[in-house]
């Protein structure tokens, strides 16, 4: 049976300018936003500038609650970071048929947040010329970092999942950076030839590149579990009630990926509508995306309520006084993440229409997102404030200078991420091509039907 | 005229089925197989139009990097304790879990680069790109380039009109490796 493939159809220098419509040269709307953008980050950069001169003290850090903002931060963006390389790799490994035009858009959400995550506990350390303590070098002071620090762990895995997630995201991009060296003029035409490394295209190439691109997506998986896993030990190390717990570890990576999927979708969102992506980016996609979100919210809600149960159980003094606060004077904070992380999102995902509808959609990963931040301020502030002795019990809230780290953190986020859509096509536009060109139609009965080839050709003569 | 470099025949093709009957037809000339390609900007399915016999093993040297990234990393915390003895009942202790931890990630992390170096190697990309490459940017158009590498006149000839005679267009012989 012959049949003619859905990329045969299309006109591919017409598709090639939709899908890289992101690397126009930049307007006067797009030099206002960026400039705005800049600005935000700059009055954040210079609040750090002030906490770095004045002291921590110009922060609401003080005993006993000695971590705050910035390391809710940290954990937030590494969160945030999470889910995109995880699902790029395992919708790559499984060669999910929808997985084309949400792979890039996701590892670069995973690459630029973990570099905006990564700043917050080198701000956070204090005598912040001095960061290079953390690393291992030989010195006249006789100084080495001490492994015995889960901060330190951070240290390297966070190195290692940057470098990861960089050279995934790279690694993926090099077919599309071929295309755009063969379309563009100029200094990005060097960028692209340099970036490109002479992939052409031949048939070998190609195989030899899902091998190597599969091999990556393989290794990224482990590392991405073991960098949450790692953020949660900073807390589930230290002898502070609600924080030493064994369920630590898997409850952080399935509250990680449960916001990387709210933040996948609210970037895929933003990326659709303003590069309209609307042929590319369809509401079953969203769908899809929304399934994996419903999923998580019940994996999430499941961790959440096996980690409170235990504790609420067993009713160690120290742990239950934790859980007593959250009734109290940290109630606000409790209902916005059982409200935003569970009895929102839960019933509105099994609905259809609201995972096919893409303003709700973002609405939801919005609400999500929300809830996810307010559980990191959950987890770090009342262990905190209410340690075991009640003679030291105090409370935290953010000064000026951490707020500003917030909306600082977001506009860096958003910033990088504009920059990165301009310099390179943020849809992977020969996945997309491979999809369409392994899409035929086919009809059954009285139904048409698109079935997509998957798989290696068996030669003539042979069994399969 | 022959300058004894590697020539390459080159030809483009609209669609699957006609490249596909244009390397039958080179095949049958005879042309070794391995010395017929495609350049694609989407990856063809193995046997569509030619097919890469070249076996791809298993990638030993990423599990050899793995071992000597998750050493360094072990030899790094040993160190640690080295220089800074945790005394307990009056003896130093070395603690495992984080030489586990800084171990894996070390391990991971060499492997994530031995990875790349292995794509790119294996590729032929970058660094480990030699000669002159045949290619036609027309294959971002939809087309098919076809490719042979002759090694006589006769043979050049010949594939110039098998590729012709199949629906090639621009059907030419290059300088230039496959």
């Amino acid at each position: 049976m012959k049949s003619e493939n859905h990329l045969s159809r299309l006109d591919e220098s017409k598709l090639y300018d939709e899908l890289s419509r992101s690397n126009l040269p930049a307007t006067k709307r797009w030099y206002a936003g960026t400039g705005a953008l800049l600005l935000v980050v700059l009055a954040s950069v210079a609040a750090f500038v002030y906490m770095m001169f004045t002291g921590l003290g110009v922060t609401g850090l003080n005993r006993p609650v000695m971590w705050g903002v910035m390391i809710i931060l940290f954990v937030f963006w590494v969160g945030l970071s999470h889910s995109g390389t995880l699902i790029s790799a395992i919708l790559r490994i499984t060669r999910a048929t929808w997985r084309a035009p949400v792979l890039r858009g996701a590892e670069a959400m995973t690459a630029l947040a973990l570099m905006v995550g990564g700043l917050y506990p080198l701000m956070h350390l204090g005598r912040n010329w001095r960061f290079y303590y953390i690393l291992p070098y030989p010195s006249s002071r006789q100084l080495w970092p001490n492994f015995r620090s889960p901060l330190l762990w951070d240290a390297v895995a966070i190195t290692t999942y940057l470098t990861g997630s960089l050279l995934f995201l790279y690694f993926g991009m090099i077919p599309d950076l071929a295309i755009a060296r063969d379309r563009a003029a100029g200094w990005r035409r060097k960028l692209y030839t340099f970036l490109a490394a002479g992939f052409r295209g031949t048939h070998a190439e190609w195989r030899r590149y899902h091998v190597a691109s599969t091999l990556f997506a393989v290794i990224i998986i482990p590392v991405a579990v073991s960098v949450h896993s790692i953020v949660s030990w900073d807390f589930a190390m230290a002898m502070v009630p609600m924080w030493h717990s064994t369920i630590f570890a898997p409850y952080f990576v399935a509250g990680a990926i449960y916001s990387g999927i709210a933040g996948v979708i609210a970037v895929m969102v933003i990326l659709r509508k303003a590069f309209r992506l609307e042929k590319v980016l369809t509401p079953d996609h969203f769908d899809n995306l929304g399934k994996l979100l419903l999923t998580f919210t019940l994996v999430w809600g499941y961790f959440y309520f096996s980690d409170y149960l235990t504790a609420w159980y067993s009713r160690f003094p120290e742990d239950w006084e934790v859980i007593r606060s959250y009734s109290g004077h940290y109630l606000p904070i409790f209902s916005l993440l059982v409200a935003c992380n569970f009895l929102i999102p839960f019933p509105l995902l099994c609905l259809k229409r609201v995972r096919q509808s893409i303003p709700a959609m973002f609405a939801v990963s919005l609400v999500v997102n929300v809830g996810m931040f307010t559980e990191r301020v959950q987890i770090v502030v009342p262990s905190l404030a209410r340690r075991n002795d009640p003679s030291i019990w105090g409370t935290y809230f953010p000064t000026w200078v951490e707020i500003s780290f917030i909306v600082g953190s977001i506009a860096m986020f958003a910033l990088i991420y504009v920059i990165f859509s301009k310099l390179f096509p943020v849809v992977a536009i020969s996945d997309v091509k491979e999809q369409l060109f392994h899409t035929t139609d086919r009809t059954i009965g009285g139904a048409n039907f698109s079935t997509v080839v998957s798989g290696e050709g068996k030669e003539e003569g042979r069994e399969t | 005229m022959r300058t004894g470099e590697p020539r390459v025949v080159i030809g483009l093709f609209d669609g699957v089925e006609k490249a596909a009957q244009a390397a039958h037809a080179l095949r049958s000339l005879p042309l070794p197989e391995e010395n017929v390609t495609t350049i694609s900007s989407v990856p063809l399915p193995d046997g569509a139009v030619t097919r890469d016999r070249r076996p791809i093993r298993f990638p030993w040297i990423v599990v050899v990097f793995w071992l000597a990234g998750a050493l360094g990393g072990l030899a790094l915390t040993l160190v640690t304790y080295q220089v800074y003895p945790m005394i307990t009942a009056g003896k130093p202790i070395n603690t495992v879990p984080p030489a586990i931890i800084v171990s894996f990630e070390g391990g991971m992390f060499a492997a994530l680069i031995a990875t790349l170096v292995l794509g790119f190697r294996s590729i032929g990309l970058g660094p480990f790109r030699s000669g002159k490459k045949v290619f036609d940017r027309r294959i971002h158009e939809g087309r098919i380039a076809l490719c042979a590498r002759v090694d006589t006149g006769e043979q050049e000839r010949l594939a110039i009109e098998a590729m012709t005679a199949s629906g090639g267009e621009a059907v030419r012989a290059e300088e230039g490796e496959l």
